[in-house]
């Protein structure tokens, strides 16, 4: 029995070394490219003098900005989340409103919504942390969509199953859609936790005088290349460690799914 | 037939295309079908047989004429709190890849309620009906295609159905496997005394199997033939296909089926 399972291991290990030895590569590319080549600071700082630039910096002077942007993304992404797939599990109760509402979905998912940001501030005023909303308006859309196409996607057999053993309509949908949806609904919180650091930091820049997106405005308006690059790399992590745990909760849900 | 346990009454069925024309599918199907009997239906692909099973377990409904079971007349479509009375084994496994081999047995009980320690214990008796208890604890795509299918056997069974009935449940199987599930059928069909009607493109196992063979036409689906197969259950063994009876009814039942697959290509 202990043979059938596959043996995941020694694959995890090159899963982890694999990508670290490339982002090492860059980093060692980069380094001598920006010592040796010439090319001026402000447009290549050395890899080394971003890490240290940060490592200095980050206790006083960007930590109050990374954090509130790190709590507006997190709890955007989660409210989005839930949000996404009540909708979807709503919406997909009946075939007319599926098809009458799909099209609306794909047009929010489209439609770059931080254009919306300076409606909201005026709409909202100045609170940093109504910028939650527009995390939620950007990253919920994309997982409706996802989600929805994963709970109306039944195959006929499993439609059949639940018709012959009686499930109610409450039965199918907890016992087989939802579960079934999975592989689907996964795929949509992992591009809305995307969207979310998108919409995060685009909602930063446009808008107020803390957050992440602010401070990367601050840094390269005072010529610290730097910094900004760093902060850049710090954002990118928000979005990064997210997608991940949310991965590596897909791999222990979704097990059937190589 | 008096006391049939199940009985189709001239079963119509026709489905309406997008474009709104009618195609018929079955065309006044009657059978009857006795308590603790096992009967297949042997026919081409595609004419039918699929949904008469269906219809009479309660996944479709008929066009016209009624499903009679105990007597009891349920007309055109079976009613929902009937349905435990049946077991129906897929073409494909079907199984629930996000459940255990026990997981998938559970899922019939659940939505059945059938709680209880009696009803915990039936699970594991049922794999070991299949031989696969150890493999209780394993997901479908760990398995291979035959243990999906026994697992699919366990399932339609759990729930201690009165009727089981098997859509060409071993079409996707290798010869072997097939041969051994079909004589694990016969030893279930056995153990459990149960009513069982199976579909199959195979003459072989209809024979091993089966007290009657029904042959139908091509689309749409009619009951050309019924043959009793005459060989006493406790003879059909490993040995039996070569003994005469069973090369003379091989020989009659490939005939038949010849002969409609040539009527439905003049047609």
């Amino acid at each position: 029995m202990t043979a059938l399972r596959r043996k995941r291991k020694p694959l995890q290990w090159v899963n982890l070394i694999a990508p670290l030895a490339v982002l090492a590569a860059i980093f060692l590319v980069c380094e001598i490219i920006a010592r040796t080549s010439g090319i001026s600071e402000y447009i290549l700082p050395a890899p080394s003098k971003i890490v240290t630039g940060v490592w200095n910096k980050f206790p006083a002077d960007i930590s109050p900005h990374f954090l509130l942007t790190l709590r507006v993304t997190l709890l955007g992404f989660l409210l989005a989340t839930a949000l996404g797939m009540v909708l979807a599990a709503l919406i997909s109760q009946s075939g007319l409103v599926t098809k009458a509402v799909s099209p609306v979905i794909i047009w929010l998912v489209i439609t770059p919504l931080i254009t919306l940001i300076p409606l909201l501030t005026l709409w909202l005023g100045y609170d940093p942390m109504q910028r939650v909303y527009v995390v939620v308006i950007q990253a919920t859309p994309i997982i409706t969509l996802n989600t929805l196409n994963g709970f109306t996607n039944l195959d006929t057999e499993k439609k059949e199953l639940a018709k012959a053993v009686g499930c109610t309509k409450l039965q199918r949908f907890c016992k087989i859609t939802f579960m079934n949806a999975m592989p689907q609904v996964f795929t949509g919180i992992k591009l809305g936790c995307i969207n979310a650091t998108i919409a995060a930091l685009s909602a930063d820049i446009v808008s107020g005088n803390i957050g992440m997106g602010f401070k990367i405005k601050q840094y390269i308006k005072y010529n610290n290349i730097d910094l900004a690059y760093g902060s850049i790399i710090l954002v990118a992590l928000i979005g990064l460690v997210t997608y991940y745990i949310v991965e590596s909760i897909e791999h222990k849900v979704v097990l059937w799914k190589n | 037939m008096e006391n049939a346990k199940l009985r189709a009454k001239s079963i119509t069925k026709s489905f309406e295309s997008d474009r709104g024309e009618r195609t018929l599918v079955i065309d006044g199907i009657s059978m009857d079908i006795a308590e603790k009997e096992m009967v297949a239906v042997l026919g081409p692909s595609g004419c039918g047989k699929s949904t008469l099973m269906k219809i009479l377990c309660g996944i479709q409904s008929a066009t016209s004429g009624s499903v009679e079971l105990d007597g009891v007349d349920y007309g055109r479509e079976l009613p929902r709190s009937i349905l435990r009375k049946f077991g129906f084994v897929f073409q494909g496994d079907n199984l629930l890849q996000w459940r255990t081999a026990e997981g998938n047995l559970r899922f019939i009980l659940e939505t059945m309620h059938l709680k209880g320690p009696q009803w915990r214990k039936r699970v594991d008796e049922m794999l070991e009906i299949v031989g696969l208890l150890q493999y209780r604890k394993v997901y479908p795509h760990e398995l291979s295609g035959g243990m999906k299918q026994r697992v699919g056997i366990a399932r339609a069974l759990v729930h201690n159905p009165e009727i089981l009935l098997m859509d060409q449940p071993f079409g996707a199987l290798d010869a072997i496997t097939r041969r051994m599930l079909t004589f694990e059928t016969l030893n279930i069909w056995k153990e459990t005394q149960k009513t069982i009607i199976m579909i199959t493109n195979n003459v072989e196992e209809a024979l091993l199997l089966a007290s009657r063979v029904f042959i139908f036409s091509p689309l749409p689906a009619r009951v050309l033939h019924e043959v009793a197969i005459d060989i006493p259950y406790e003879k059909r063994d490993g040995d039996v296909v070569s003994t005469p009876r069973f090369l003379e009814l091989k020989k009659h039942l490939n005939e038949l089926v010849r002969s409609t697959m040539a009527g439905g290509e003049r047609s």
